[in-house]
C-alpha cells in the first residue's frame, strides 16, 4: 500500500509528444481511473507507471520512493492486462505464482500465497488447468490472482474488462470494487468506459490528447465538469449543450435563447453578459404541464422508452435536447412539451474557451 | 449481329479446329530431343533445321533441348510413362542402355536402301548397331585428344607433346609449380571422370567386359589406378581441386592457365580457341599411349527414331544429319568432327593443323565401351570409387575390388 | 425446396433431380468427390506405385528380368555399403542444416520483428536466398567456393585463414560441411519467414506481464517465445526435414555425391540408381525406406513436441 505521485511526466516518440506534463497525486488506498478516448495517452501513462515504457522527463514516486529509473520488477507493482496475458504453457497455479517464483519465494510460501489468492478469487478448482481451458471470466480472475498474490504497493489495470461480455463485465466490476475494499491497495485503472470510472474510482483523471482535462472525484467530474469535453464525455446520453445568452433578469442572472428562459438566480461571482453554452444533464429535465412555470418550450421529436426511463428527444427553438423522463411518459411525436430544470444543477460554458464558467 | 459469349466461343473453337486440320494436312510435325546447349551448338542445330526445312517443306521439326545430365532421365521417364519424342540424339556411350530399354526403333531397312550410307564406313555403324540391327544414323564424332599449352611447353624447353604415359609423367613433373599455382594436368576427378579412369585401365591392359562377363584384370587395373591416381596423390601434378573437378572446372583450369594439359575431345575446341590462341598458346596432340595399349575414343553420335508414329518423316530428319550439307553446317558452327567421310575431306578439316591430331586418332581410336549398364556403373561406381582413391579413403586395391564387384552387379 | 419440386413437376427440368439432391446432406459428399478423386490420383496412386515397384525388379535396361522379387531389394540394401553411407550422411546433412538454419532463421526473425528503420528492406534482402532455385544457388556457390576463381577463397586467403585456395568440395573432410553451409544459407530464410510470422502472433502483453513479474530476457525467451512458437517450430522443422531429405538437387550440383560418396545422401542415391542405373526397383525401395524414415521421424517429433507442451 502506498501513495503514487506523478510529477510533470512527459513522453514523446520522436517529435510526437504523447504526454504533456502529467501531474497526479493519489492517496494511499486510492483508486485512480485514467479515463479517455483511445489515443488519449492513458495506456502510455500506465505503461510508464509500470516501467514498461520510459518517461522522457518527469518523476514517478511510489510510496515515497522514486521509481523512474527502476525496471518494472523492482517497482513492486502488479499489473492486469486487457488480454489477461496468462502464460499459455503454464498451469493456473504457476501463472499466479510466477511473480513469486521469479522473486525466489520458497515453494511452500508460494503455494500458500497462491492458495489464498485463488480462494479470494474463487479459482481454487481451476489451479491445475491451462489458460486455454478457461472461460474469459475465469481468465480474468486468474490474471487478477496473479496480481494480488504478490501483495504489491500498487495495482495497475489496463482495460481489464473490455474483453468480457456485458453481463460478466458488471460482475467483474463489482468483484474489483470488492477486492479494492478488502485489500485497500492503491489502484491505477485505465478504461474508456465511463461507468467503470464512475463506479470504481475515488479519483478520475479524464485525459485527451496527452493532457489531463480534469482530475477530481467522480461526483465532481459528473456534476461540475471542467470543460465541455469532460462534460460531453461523461454521461450517457451525453449532456445537452444549448446555445444562448447570459443576461441580467429581475431576480438575478438568466439564460436566454429561443423558447428558453431559465432563471439562474444570483451569483457570488463576477459575471458578464455574454454568449454562453448551457449544459444540462438529460435527467435534470422535468416535464411540466403548466406552461407558465416552465423554462423550456418545445415539440417532441422522438420518444424512446428503455424500460426504467424514457428518452425524449425534443426540439426547443431549433436545438435538439434529450431528456430522461419517467417510464410512463405519454407524449407523442409533434406534441408540445415544456420542461423545468433545477438551476443549481446546470453548468455554463464559455463558447470560445469551452471552459466551465464558475458562477 | 450480336454474338452471345457462348456462340462466340463455339465459333472460335470450330475455326481453331479447322485451322489445326489444315496445318496437319500441310505438314507432318515431328519433335526432336537433343542435349545441345551451348550457343554454337544451338546455332548449328538451327542451321540444320533450316536446311532440312528447305529440302522438306512438308515436315516441320520442333527441337527440344535437354541438359545432358538429365537426358537419360527424361528419356527413360518417357519410355516408362509415355511421351516419347519422334526422334532424339543418341551418343555411343548411351546406345546400349537406350536399345536395352527399347527406346529406339530398328531402322535397318531404311539404312540399307539409303544412298547416303556409302559415305559412312562400317565402323561408324558399329556403335549404332545391336545384334545386326541398326538403330541410329551417325552424324558427328567426338574424337579424344589432348590439349596442351604450347607456350608452357616452349618455356619449359619441351619440344613435343608426350607420346607415352612415361613421357607424360616426366613432362607433368616439369610443368608443375604449385607456388605459381600451375599444375601440369587438369585431371577430371568429378562427374564424368570415369571415362579416363577406364581409358587408363585399358591402356594398362585390363579389359572391362568380355562376352557379357566382367573381365577386369585385377593386377593391371590396380597398376592403372595407382598410376593415374598418383598423378594427384603422389606426384601432385594435378590441382588440389581434382576430386571434384568435372568438365566445367577442367576447362576453367586450362583456360585460366592453371593447368598445362587436359584430356578431352574435339567438342571443346571452339570453346578453348575462344580463350587461347590456337598454335601459339595451345595445341592439340593424340592421347599418350599406355604401356599395353594406345587408348583414345572415337565416339560417334547420331540420331535415332524413338517412336513409330511418324516414322517416314522421322527417318528423313535423322538421315539428313548424315548428309554432307548438314555435317558441314554443324562443323562450321561447332567444330564437331563429321561422321561422313565426304565431309571429312572438307578443306576446313584437312587444311587446319589443329585437326591433324584428330585425323591421326581416327586411325587407332576405339569406340567407347558399350554394354548394358555401362553408364550406371561408370557414374555410380567408377567415379566415386576413384574419387575415394584420390582423397585417400580407399587404396587402389580396394577400389578395383569395388569396381569389379559393381561391374558384376551391373551385368547380373 | 418447395419451389424446386414445383418446377420439376411442371416442366421436368433435366437438372431437377440434381436440384433435389442438392438439398440433402449427401450433397456435401458429392461436391467433395471430384477433389477426393483428384487427391487419390495425384497423391495416393503414385505413392502406392512407389511401394509396388520396390518389390519388383524393374530395370529399364533389362526388361527381361522384370517381375516380383518380394523383399530382395530391401535385403540387398542391408549389405549395400553406399546405402549405409548415404543414410549416415543424410542424418548429418539434415540435422546440421536444420539446426543452423533454425538458429540463423530465429536470429533473423527476432531482428526483423523489432520494426527498426530499414527492417522492411532488410526483410526482403534476407529472403533473397530462398527465392533462388536450388540449382541456381548451387551453381552460384560452386563459383563462390571455386578453387581457382572463388571469392570466398580469396577473402579467406587475404584474411590469413588459409594459405592457399582450398578446394572445399574436393576434400572428403570438408565437402559435406561446405554443402551444409550452402544449404543453410539457402534455407534459413524459410525459418526466418515462419518464425517472423510466429513472433508477430505473440501478444506484446505477455512480455509486459513477464517483465512486471520479474522475468529476464532468457526466461522470457524460454517461457514465452519458445512455447508460443512451438507449433510453428514443429511445423517448420518437419517441412524442412522432409524437403531436405527429399531434394538431392543442391548436392547434385555441388558434388554429385562425391568425392568418393562422402556427400552421398539417400535422395541422391535413389535418383542416381533410377536414372543412371535405370534400376527403378531398387530406387523405389530406397524411396520407400526414406518414406518410412520420414514418417517415423514426423510421428516421433510431433509426439515429443506435444508431450512437452502438456
Amino acid at each position: 500500500m502506498a501513495t503514487l505521485s506523478l510529477k510533470d511526466v512527459r513522453k514523446s516518440y520522436g517529435s510526437v509528444q504523447v504526454l504533456h506534463g502529467i501531474d497526479i497525486e493519489l492517496e494511499d488506498g486510492g483508486f485512480l481511473v485514467l479515463l479517455g478516448p483511445s489515443g488519449c495517452g492513458k495506456s502510455t501513462l500506465l505503461n510508464i507507471i509500470a516501467g514498461l515504457d520510459e518517461t522522457s522527463s518527469g518523476d514517478i514516486v511510489i510510496g515515497g520512493r522514486s521509481v523512474s529509473n527502476l525496471p518494472p520488477k523492482d517497482r513492486n507493482i502488479a499489473m492486469v492486462f486487457q488480454s489477461y496475458a496468462l502464460y499459455p504453457t503454464m498451469s493456473v497455479e504457476r501463472n499466479i505464482g510466477f511473480g513469486l517464483e521469479m522473486r525466489g519465494t520458497s515453494v511452500d510460501r508460494r503455494r500458500e500465497a497462491v492458495a489464498r489468492a485463488a480462494d479470494m478469487l474463487q479459482v481454487t478448482h481451476l489451479l491445475d488447468r491451462k489458460p486455454a481451458n478457461l472461460s474469459g471470466g475465469q481468465r480474468q480472475r486468474v490474471a487478477m490472482g496473479r496480481a494480488i498474490v504478490r501483495d504489491p504497493d500498487l495495482f495497475l489495470f489496463d482495460e481489464p474488462l473490455s474483453n468480457l461480455d456485458a453481463k460478466l463485465r458488471v460482475e467483474m466490476r463489482t468483484e474489483i470494487k470488492r477486492l479494492h475494499e478488502r485489500l485497500g491497495t492503491s489502484i491505477v485503472y485505465v478504461t474508456h468506459d465511463q461507468i467503470e470510472a464512475m463506479t470504481l474510482a475515488t479519483k478520475v483523471a479524464v485525459m485527451k490528447g496527452g493532457y489531463i482535462q480534469q482530475l477530481a472525484d467522480p461526483r465532481t467530474i459528473y456534476e461540475r465538469p471542467a470543460n465541455m469535453f469532460v462534460a460531453g464525455f461523461i454521461g450517457s446520453p451525453a449532456m445537452n449543450f444549448l446555445r444562448g445568452r447570459l443576461g441580467r433578469g429581475k431576480s438575478g442572472w438568466q439564460f436566454m435563447a429561443k423558447d428558453i428562459c431559465l432563471n439562474l438566480g444570483r451569483s457570488k461571482e463576477k459575471l458578464e453578459e455574454q454568449e454562453v453554452i448551457l449544459g444540462v444533464r438529460p435527467e435534470e429535465f422535468k416535464v411540466v404541464h403548466h406552461d407558465i412555470a416552465a423554462a423550456f418550450h418545445g415539440k417532441i421529436d422522438v420518444v424512446e422508452p428503455t424500460g426504467p426511463d424514457t428518452m425524449l428527444t425534443s426540439l426547443i427553438g431549433g436545438q435538439s435536447v434529450i431528456a430522461r423522463v419517467g417510464p410512463r411518459f405519454a407524449g407523442r411525436y409533434g406534441d408540445d412539451v415544456s420542461f423545468t430544470v433545477d438551476p443549481t444543477s446546470v453548468n455554463l460554458f464559455d463558447p470560445q474557451t469551452k471552459l466551465r464558467i464558475t458562477w | 449481329m450480336h454474338l452471345s459469349k457462348r456462340e462466340f466461343l463455339a465459333a472460335s473453337a470450330v475455326l481453331a479446329l479447322a485451322a489445326g486440320l489444315r496445318s496437319a494436312n500441310a505438314a507432318t510435325a515431328i519433335n526432336y530431343w537433343h542435349h545441345f546447349a551451348s550457343q554454337s551448338e544451338m546455332a548449328g542445330l538451327a542451321k540444320i533445321i533450316q536446311l532440312f526445312a528447305a529440302a522438306n517443306p512438308d515436315i516441320s521439326v520442333t527441337q527440344e533441348s535437354i541438359p545432358n545430365s538429365e537426358y537419360m532421365a527424361k528419356v527413360s521417364s518417357a519410355v516408362v510413362a509415355g511421351g516419347r519424342p519422334d526422334t532424339g540424339m543418341v551418343i555411343a556411350e548411351r546406345f546400349a542402355d537406350l536399345t536395352a530399354m527399347g527406346a529406339l526403333v530398328d531402322i535397318s531397312e531404311h539404312v540399307n536402301t539409303w544412298q547416303g550410307k556409302a559415305n559412312l564406313p562400317d565402323n561408324r555403324w558399329t556403335g549404332m548397331s545391336n545384334e545386326g540391327a541398326i538403330y541410329a544414323v551417325p552424324a558427328y564424332a567426338f574424337v579424344d585428344w589432348m590439349y596442351y599449352r604450347k607456350d608452357y611447353f616452349d618455356e619449359a624447353g619441351i619440344s613435343a607433346p608426350p607420346k607415352t604415359f612415361d613421357e607424360f609423367l616426366s613432362v607433368c613433373r616439369k610443368l608443375t609449380d604449385p607456388s605459381k599455382n600451375r599444375y601440369a594436368f587438369g585431371m577430371r576427378g568429378g562427374a564424368g571422370g570415369f571415362k579416363y579412369v577406364i581409358d587408363v585401365m585399358e591402356a594398362f591392359g585390363s579389359p572391362l567386359v568380355k562376352d557379357g562377363q566382367a573381365a577386369i584384370d585385377k593386377p593391371a587395373a590396380i597398376e592403372a589406378i595407382t598410376f593415374y591416381a598418383d598423378l594427384f596423390r603422389k606426384e601432385k601434378v594435378a590441382p588440389p581441386s581434382t576430386p571434384n573437378d568435372s568438365y566445367r572446372q577442367i576447362m576453367e583450369g586450362f583456360r585460366t592457365g592453371q593447368t598445362a594439359m587436359i584430356w578431352h575431345h574435339t567438342g571443346s575446341l571452339i570453346e578453348i580457341s575462344a580463350a587461347l590462341k590456337p598454335g601459339e598458346q595451345f595445341a592439340t596432340a593424340p592421347m599418350p599411349a599406355g604401356p599395353k595399349a594406345h587408348i583414345a575414343r572415337v565416339a560417334y553420335a547420331g540420331n535415332g527414331i524413338f517412336k513409330e508414329d511418324n516414322v517416314e518423316a522421322a527417318w528423313k530428319w535423322i538421315s539428313f544429319w548424315g548428309e554432307t550439307d548438314a555435317a558441314i553446317a554443324l562443323l562450321e558452327a561447332t567444330g564437331y568432327f563429321p561422321a561422313s567421310t565426304a565431309a571429312l575431306k572438307d578443306q576446313r578439316i584437312t587444311g587446319n593443323p589443329i585437326y591433324a591430331a584428330a585425323t591421326q586418332t581416327l586411325e587407332f581410336g576405339r569406340l567407347p565401351n558399350s554394354f548394358v549398364g555401362a553408364a550406371g556403373w561408370s557414374e555410380n561406381v567408377v567415379n566415386p570409387t576413384f574419387q575415394a582413391v584420390l582423397t585417400g579413403q580407399l587404396t587402389p586395391e580396394q577400389a578395383v575390388d569395388r569396381m569389379i564387384e559393381g561391374l558384376e552387379a551391373a551385368l547380373r | 425446396m418447395r419451389r424446386v419440386s414445383m418446377t420439376s413437376n411442371s416442366r421436368r427440368h433435366p437438372f431437377s433431380s440434381l436440384g433435389e439432391i442438392s438439398e440433402t446432406r449427401y450433397w456435401v459428399y458429392l461436391l467433395l468427390l471430384p477433389s477426393l478423386l483428384l487427391l487419390f490420383l495425384v497423391v495416393a496412386y503414385p505413392t502406392i506405385y512407389g511401394f509396388v515397384i520396390s518389390v519388383r525388379e524393374m530395370r529399364l535396361t533389362r526388361p527381361g528380368l522384370n517381375g516380383w522379387v518380394g523383399m530382395k531389394h530391401y535385403i540387398s540394401m542391408m549389405s549395400d555399403r553406399v546405402f549405409w553411407i548415404s543414410l549416415k550422411n543424410t542424418a548429418i546433412w539434415v540435422a546440421a542444416a536444420v539446426m543452423i538454419e533454425m538458429t540463423l532463421g530465429f536470429i533473423a526473425a527476432v531482428a526483423l520483428n523489432r520494426n527498426l528503420p530499414g527492417t522492411r528492406l532488410f526483410g526482403v534482402l534476407i529472403l533473397l536466398p530462398y527465392f533462388l532455385p536450388n540449382v541456381v544457388a548451387g551453381h552460384m556457390w560452386a563459383l563462390l567456393l571455386d578453387p581457382r576463381l572463388g571469392v570466398i577463397n580469396d577473402i579467406l586467403v587475404r584474411l590469413g585463414f588459409l594459405s592457399s585456395y582450398k578446394a572445399w568440395f574436393a576434400d572428403p573432410n570438408t565437402a559435406l560441411a561446405a554443402t551444409i553451409l550452402v544449404e543453410a544459407w539457402h534455407g534459413f530464410p524459410f525459418f526466418a519467414l515462419l518464425f517472423l510470422a510466429g513472433l508477430k502472433g505473440i501478444p506484446e502483453d505477455l512480455y509486459k506481464a513477464a517483465a512486471v513479474d520479474g522475468a529476464g530476457s532468457f526466461t522470457k525467451f524460454k517461457l514465452i517465445t519458445v512455447p508460443m512458437l512451438k507449433t510453428v517450430i514443429t511445423a517448420a522443422v518437419i517441412l524442412r526435414v522432409i524437403s531436405l531429405v527429399n531434394s538431392p538437387d543442391l548436392l547434385l550440383v555441388l558434388t554429385g555425391g562425391g568425392p568418393g560418396n562422402s556427400t552421398q545422401v539417400l535422395s541422391l542415391y535413389a535418383f542416381q540408381t533410377a536414372y543412371r542405373d535405370f534400376n527403378f526397383g531398387y530406387a523405389g525401395a530406397l524411396s520407400v525406406v526414406m518414406f518410412f524414415i520420414l514418417m517415423v521421424f514426423a510421428t516421433i517429433y510431433i509426439r515429443l513436441s506435444r508431450i512437452t507442451k502438456e
